[in-house]
């Protein structure tokens, strides 16, 4: 009875201040595409990210001297690293049919001999694909005897490694302050509404209602428009979204949890934002 | 029922009301007259407690203005009608829904709803127009909607503050009738009000303010001296 009451006098709430119901959708709406958007963009450098360092590879070119028995034993040395899952022998001549393969051309028809020394191709394991670990495994690798170089890809991972947490915090820093800026302009839209209202709080007090009853509505009210908001805000996203993909950038990630958690965020800004409003409104 | 001891409210720019001693009986028919500004709308907020006494106390029902519990005012407000010069209606709904709002607001149940508002809509006259909107009815019909209103909780007294400011004579001796009805059920109404021609044609105890105080009271057989 009392939900119903709450439910039907918030819907009529909508209807009645239609305008300043209408600005405050919008501002839930925009809003939360803007975090959708945001949070679009972060999990996509995550990704790209990850998937960078779980692609870090580092080769070691062997000296040219080495037996097979020699290659086989220093596999094995490497292999027993913990921070090394796999360990890939490519042969000369492999090394050789692979730069034909990538770049066309028969090296050896050209400089009448194979230059390319024999390597291995190392992964880290999981937990190990990260700047500081492959900086020491390459580090102790150029220790071994037998081999001539390490290589790795040390400046972009330098680069990341010194620019990645100052990205984290200008990026944690501007959706600080959007989701500030955000809550301010939603919490004084459902103040507005509120406002033009308050005829209905007044009588609902002289009537003797008790303050949980007032609050009841004008809750329900702003969890709806939290909800309606929250709702374009995810089609919206999805238009982006989809746009960007067929236009732009057609690897664009995007996470299911986003959309939910938009209209999870809508409610609940409505509901506080509608609670701590009409909370100005009682003594 | 209702008694004033020694009373003032004061705002930091002035006096609203000193030196208040007054009683109200139950079941008592009571006007409040004098200039605006005289504080009679004062007086009855305090019986309300829409306001408190900067000094002294005010008794309504069980309950005292010094240790009233802010939780303790909606019961309280349950008990005490008030109407307004503005009827204060909710102009989205029609007259039976802005009369039943006053219980859907405290929790009443549907059926009791329902058979509490026609019976008040009967009470004021209204039943024909229980489905008008505010805005179709006259100035005369709203105040009835605004007493049912104030009536459908079943107070012990009727607050009206110049409810028929906004009308003419004879929708005004319409309301003063009405309320004079509701009196004669035994609920105490006490009415602010300019309107001298109405205590004349209905005389009952009389309080005059004056800047804040009680200047006279007057007692209905000495009315006609007076007016």
């Amino acid at each position: 009875m009392r939900i119903f009451f709450f439910l039907k006098e918030g819907i009529v709430g909508l209807k009645r201040a239609r305008l300043s119901a209408i600005i405050a959708i919008t501002s839930f709406c925009v809003a939360l595409t803007l975090i959708g958007i945001f949070s679009v963009a972060a999990i996509n450098l995550k990704d790209t990210l990850f998937q960078f360092y779980r692609e870090i590879e580092i080769e070691t070119f062997l000296d040219p001297g080495l037996t097979p028995n020699q290659i086989n034993n220093l596999q094995q040395q490497i292999q027993a690293f913990p921070e090394i899952s796999r360990v890939i022998y490519v042969s000369r001549e492999q090394a050789l049919q692979e730069f034909q393969k990538v770049f066309g051309e028969n090296l050896q028809a050209v400089l009448k001999e194979n230059p390319l020394p024999a390597s291995f191709r190392i992964v880290l394991g999981a937990g190990y694909s990260q700047p500081q670990y492959v900086e020491k495994v390459a580090a102790r690798l150029n220790q071994l005897t037998g081999i001539q170089e390490v290589l790795y890809q040390k400046e972009i991972i330098q680069f990341l490694q010194k620019y990645l947490k100052l990205g984290i915090s200008i990026g944690g820093i501007i959706a600080i302050f959007l989701l500030i800026i955000i809550t301010v302009l939603v919490f004084n839209t459902i103040r507005l509404t509120i406002h033009a209202r308050r005829n209905i709080i007044q009588i609902m007090k002289l009537v003797g209602a008790t303050n949980q009853f007032i609050k009841g509505p004008f809750i329900y009210e702003g969890i709806l428009q939290g909800l309606i908001g929250g709702i374009l805000s995810v089609f919206l996203l999805w238009i982006i979204h989809y746009t960007v993909r067929y236009f732009v950038f057609a690897e664009l990630a995007m996470e299911n949890y986003i959309f939910g958690g938009l209209i999870a965020l809508g409610i609940l800004l409505g509901l506080i934002g509608s609670y701590l409003s009409v909370n100005k409104y009682l003594d | 029922m209702i008694e004033f001891f020694n009373v003032a409210v004061e705002t930091q720019k002035r006096i609203l009301l000193e030196q208040i001693t007054l009683k109200i009986h139950k079941g008592e028919f009571v006007y409040l007259i004098g200039k605006t500004g005289a504080g009679k709308t004062t007086l009855l907020r305090l019986i309300y407690m829409d306001l408190f006494p900067t000094q002294g106390n005010v008794i309504v029902d069980r309950y005292s203005s010094s240790s009233i519990k802010n939780n303790q005012i909606p019961f309280l407000r349950r008990k005490v009608g008030v109407v307004f010069q503005d009827f204060k209606l909710l102009s989205d709904r029609n007259v039976y829904d802005n009369i039943a709002f006053a219980l859907q607001v405290i929790g009443q149940k549907k059926k009791e709803i329902r058979s509490r508002v026609l019976s008040v809509l009967t009470q004021v006259g209204l039943n024909h127009k229980r489905y008008h909107m505010p805005e179709l009815l006259s100035g005369g019909e709203k105040q009835r909607v605004g007493i049912a209103r104030a009536l459908v909780n079943e107070p012990f007294i009727l607050l009206a503050d110049e409810p028929t400011g906004n009308l003419d004579p004879d929708a005004s001796r319409g309301i003063l009738e009405l309320l004079e009805k509701i009196n004669q059920g035994g609920t105490a109404v006490c009415m602010a009000t300019h309107n001298y021609d109405l205590i004349r044609l209905a005389p009952h105890r009389t309080v005059l303010l004056e800047n804040g105080r009680i200047k006279k009271e007057i007692s209905p057989e000495n009315l006609p001296k007076i007016f």
